[in-house]
């Protein structure tokens, strides 16, 4: 299996209840996968831990055959080659679009880079977009440019924190249809909350329910 | 092996450097705290036998007084201008800060100049009056004026913002139950704001506490006061440590106390929602006392001895301005800025690796750094006298250099103060951050080092300056760690203001005193910014 998480345990600090218990996940590569359930059962949680922004408690995560997270070893977040789009996008105010984009690449030279940047802007149909400062976009946009930024560096997977849960209703299922087209060209394996069952039938190739511990 | 490898990684190393940059502000005071005192002498029996009891008396008799009628006024004040609507309400509403700009100290020299013999002031009344009228300002009553009046802004500025945004439903309601305003605010304003009353006045009597220039002026016996004239006059660190036990306990209390008050008042905010109030007009008599006791407060707290020391800079200008006056300068600017910069770096790591850190006890150290600035200025001074007298002493073998002679010691002092100014603005700064663009650089391959720098840095920069700002105006306007620890010679703008008041030339104080209160108008400026939002 690409991604693999065998009896995660979690809680949050200073708190006694376990947020995940005995947990158990699996995804294959290129599959879209959604984790569906209420508020408060954890379902960001899985993403945080599988993106290293938590540390578990018990339990393993492998990605792509690599152990990230175990008993005795702890891959951090910047080593996981996982990308991630936030709730609220986080785009960094104080970089364009293109700089977003670009700041997962730093490893590349000019040419690549530019090159890499234009083609995701392209890809997301924003390529006049570039110059422009994240508070000059709509929601969508700022979506796109998210999902964008954390496909740029072709991370091994892809994970999304209630995506869709800023965009209004209409936009919504026409960003559904996009962004699924985005994922599919760049065959990414996606992994992404919602707590919106429409999300499911227009994204996802499978999904699953976390029931609150 | 992996476990030891995993012991060095990034985050760890900023957890370390936070927790020596910690550890260096805490111990000065955590040696006396923690009783690493030399033994009982001669000196600390007479004092604790004879002197002590004076001591006691007069800092209660302070605390109680200034931070009675400070609080009064304050809350007046604040409660005046934002439910009611009288001639200059806009103006007073900012102008009130202002006595924030004026140090207690060059308040005191100003005032006892106007009320001395030949003072304006003194003129005046025996002009209106046909005979001499003094008025004896260097007393126990007069340094409860100074205190009241230049240091109530702190709940002025509290408890408006806390009126302005949560009291609009509740004065609504009681006036629709029938009550009239003195009622309200006897009856609903003050006990509701309890809370925020307490925090203002906590501020107060750490002021209060940490001040020298005013007492020693008045020639007050406070704790500070003992402290200066034990190390100073005996050169005796024992009994001045000592002391420095006896007035932290003050600053516990202090701080327990507000605990106590505030701990109480969860009941007074029932909505958190932010409904403005729309002012009561006042008309006639009404709006002419509202106006009235405005104007009285804005003078006696800043109009009046601002004019004052301009008319004396006039006179005395030329000669105050020349040689040891530019020292005197460029030393303040340079210490100022060197310690506010360092301040800044460290309180960035203090408080990013807060942030940052799973261990709870990363996340609470920040808070340890308060000690430096609740403690009075004296007896952090002894603090670090006591750290760098050991240290000299341990360096002495292999390093002829002197430790205690040297400007590094003051430095170090300034570090310890205000480490926990920049620590607060700068987890306010943070938390208006918020992490996802931390979390976010890191899924883009970025570590904790480089995050900081890529991202947090920049959007973190207007609180780095504001933070840099506030310390530099507090550092201007230090005395007592000044004076106490500073190298044979070495002058501030705030020590050349003292040493002229206590030279009996007060007049000559003037241009000086204006040039750190148009420096300290700058914190008060970001203060009254900060009450907007």
């Amino acid at each position: 299996m690409f991604l693999q998480l065998k009896n995660i345990n979690f809680k949050y600090d200073g708190n006694h209840q376990y947020v995940l218990k005995d947990f158990h996940l699996q995804a294959a590569k290129g599959e879209i996968v959604s984790i569906l359930g209420l508020s408060g059962s954890g379902k960001s949680t899985v993403i945080r831990l599988i993106a290293g922004l938590e540390v578990p408690a018990g339990g393993t995560i492998e990605i792509n055959g690599r152990l990230v997270a175990g008993p005795d070893s702890f891959v951090p977040p910047e080593k996981r080659k996982v990308g991630m789009v936030f709730q609220d996008y986080a785009l960094f105010p104080h970089l364009s679009v293109y700089e977003n984009i670009a700041f997962g690449l730093s490893h590349l030279s000019k040419a690549e880079l530019s090159a890499r940047v234009n083609s995701l802007l392209e890809l997301i149909n924003m390529s006049e977009y570039g110059s422009r400062y994240p508070y000059q976009l709509s929601g969508g946009q700022q979506q796109r440019v998210a999902v964008a930024r954390a496909l740029a560096p072709k991370p091994d997977l892809l994970l999304m924190d209630e995506p869709f849960s800023n965009i209004d209703c209409e936009l919504k299922q026409k960003m559904r249809g996009e962004i699924r087209e985005i994922l599919k060209s760049e065959s990414a394996t996606c992994l992404f909350v919602t707590h919106d069952k429409a999300d499911l039938e227009d994204l996802s190739d499978r999904s699953i329910t976390i029931e609150p511990n | 092996m992996t476990k030891l490898i995993r012991g060095f990684n990034e985050t760890n190393i900023w957890n370390l450097l936070a927790f020596l940059i910690v550890a260096a502000t805490v111990i000065p005071v955590a040696n006396l705290a923690l009783g690493v005192l030399p033994g009982e002498n001669e000196n600390w029996r007479h004092i604790r036998e004879y002197l002590l009891k004076d001591y006691v008396v007069n800092t209660l008799i302070l605390f109680g007084f200034s931070g009675l009628f400070a609080s009064l006024i304050g809350v007046s004040l604040a409660y005046l201008v934002t439910v009611f609507d009288f001639p200059g309400r806009r103006f007073f509403q900012w102008a009130l800060i202002l006595p924030l700009s004026v140090p207690a100290y060059i308040a005191a020299y100003t005032y006892s100049g106007m009320l001395g013999y030949t003072g304006i002031i003194t003129r005046a009344l025996s002009g209106l009056f046909g005979r001499d009228i003094s008025i004896d300002i260097m007393s126990v009553p007069g340094a409860i004026f100074i205190f009241t009046f230049f240091l109530f802004p702190y709940v002025y500025i509290i408890s408006r913002a806390f009126l302005a945004k949560y009291t609009a439903s509740l004065i609504e309601s009681a006036i629709m139950l029938g009550k009239n305003y003195t009622q309200i605010f006897f009856q609903v304003i003050l006990p509701v704001s309890r809370g925020v009353i307490a925090s203002g006045s906590a501020l107060i009597l750490m002021e209060v506490a940490n001040d020298y220039g005013v007492a020693s002026y008045f020639g007050i016996d406070t704790f500070s006061i003992a402290i200066f004239k034990v190390w100073f006059g005996m050169g005796d660190v024992g009994a001045a440590a000592h002391l420095s036990l006896y007035a932290l306990a003050f600053i516990v209390f202090i701080i327990l106390a507000e605990k106590a008050i505030r701990g109480q008042k969860r009941f007074a905010i029932a909505t958190t929602k932010v409904r403005l109030l729309t002012p009561h007009r006042l008309r006639g008599a009404k709006a002419a006392i509202a106006a009235g006791y405005s104007m009285l407060v804005w003078s006696l707290g800043f109009f009046i001895p601002f004019l004052q020391l301009v008319a004396w800079s006039a006179l005395t200008y030329e000669e105050v301005l020349d040689q040891s006056f530019l020292q005197a300068t460029v030393n303040t600017v340079f210490a100022a800025a060197f310690c506010a910069s360092l301040i800044v770096c460290c309180a960035a790591i203090i408080t990013n690796s807060a942030r940052i850190s799973r261990s709870r006890l990363v996340r609470t150290a920040g808070k340890l750094t308060a000690v430096g600035y609740s403690a009075p200025g004296a007896v952090i001074a002894i603090g670090v006298l006591i750290l760098f007298i050991w240290l000299n002493a341990m360096t002495e073998l292999f390093w002829s250099y002197s430790l205690i002679t040297s400007i590094y010691m003051l430095l170090f002092a300034y570090l310890v103060r205000f480490m926990a100014v920049g620590c607060n603005s700068l987890e306010n700064g943070f938390e208006k951050i918020g992490k996802t663009y931390f979390e976010a650089s890191r899924t883009l391959g970025f570590g904790v080092t480089r995050t900081f720098f890529k991202v947090d840095f920049k959007m973190l920069l207007p609180s780095m300056i504001g933070a840099f700002s506030l310390i530099f105006v507090d550092m201007v306007k230090e005395l007592p760690l000044t004076l106490i620890l500073r190298p044979f010679n070495f002058n501030t703008l705030a020590t050349k203001v003292y040493e002229y008041a206590h030279d009996e030339r007060v007049h000559h104080s003037a241009p000086v005193a204006l040039i750190i209160i148009a420096i300290c108008s700058i914190s008060v400026y970001s203060l009254s910014k900060l009450d907007k939002e």
